[in-house]
């Protein structure tokens, strides 16, 4: 990771901007609804070492004044997904790029929940959004 | 079946607040299949080059390109280790879900 942050440094021009964007060391949560009709039927458990990793790499470059830091944004980002097939796609990707273990009770409950109660399985998590300004 | 990833476009006004975009040379590392590529042409910048290292999802990215990006956007397959680009060309990097 601290080889790609230097890639980017490599192709960006002085005074250039990095923006670091991706979601937030903290679980999923998945709920049936939009908007403020969003109801909670279950936490993900994925793992975070990935994200950790990644923050340890930032740290890094920025300890050696490769990029300095600029305001953090951080915003809730929804995944709207039609049936519990969706879901299920999503799982499986997820599993494609870290370790995960199985979540076959979310899908039962989101199904068990859309049964009762119909409409779109919302997927949400925090996002966060760094800019790394290039130094040297 | 659908999956519409951020519906109220939180993503890309948080990417506008960021930086400024209008007339700026982008790359996009771990564009996937382009979905927040569009987006991001929507800002303005000059040109985004974009870059994933799965083959299959820059083929679904070109194939689902708007003509009217064709001349601004360029996507390739490609690893952040070693981008395919010259020192110093790009005003603004994103990692896109890709660190």
């Amino acid at each position: 990771m601290v080889h790609a942050l230097r890639e980017a440094h490599r192709v960006l021009r002085p005074g250039g901007v990095l923006l670091d964007l991706r979601p937030a060391a903290e679980h999923r949560r998945v709920g049936i609804g939009e908007g403020r009709r969003w109801r909670l039927i279950g936490v993900m458990r994925e793992g975070f070492e990935e994200d950790w990793a990644a923050d340890r790499a930032v740290a890094q470059v920025l300890r050696e004044r490769w990029f300095r830091a600029g305001r953090r944004q951080v915003f809730v980002l929804d995944r709207v997904m039609d049936g519990a097939g969706d879901l299920r796609t999503w799982i499986a990707e997820f599993q494609q790029r870290r370790a995960l273990a199985s979540h076959a009770w979310l899908l039962a409950r989101t199904e068990r929940a859309l049964e009762r109660t119909p409409g779109a399985i919302v997927g949400r998590g925090p996002v966060r959004l760094r800019p790394l300004h290039r130094l040297g | 079946m659908a999956m519409i990833v951020d519906p109220q476009r939180r993503e890309v006004r948080a990417l506008a607040r960021a930086t400024a975009w209008r007339g700026k040379r982008v790359l996009e590392i771990g564009c996937g299949d382009g979905r927040l590529t569009l987006r991001l042409a929507g800002l303005g910048p000059r040109r985004i080059a974009a870059i994933d290292p799965d083959a299959a999802s820059v083929r679904r990215a070109r194939a689902a390109l708007p003509a009217r990006h064709r001349r601004r956007v360029e996507y390739r397959v490609g690893s952040a280790l070693r981008l395919p680009y010259r020192a110093r060309q790009f005003d603004c990097v994103v990692f896109a879900w890709a660190l």
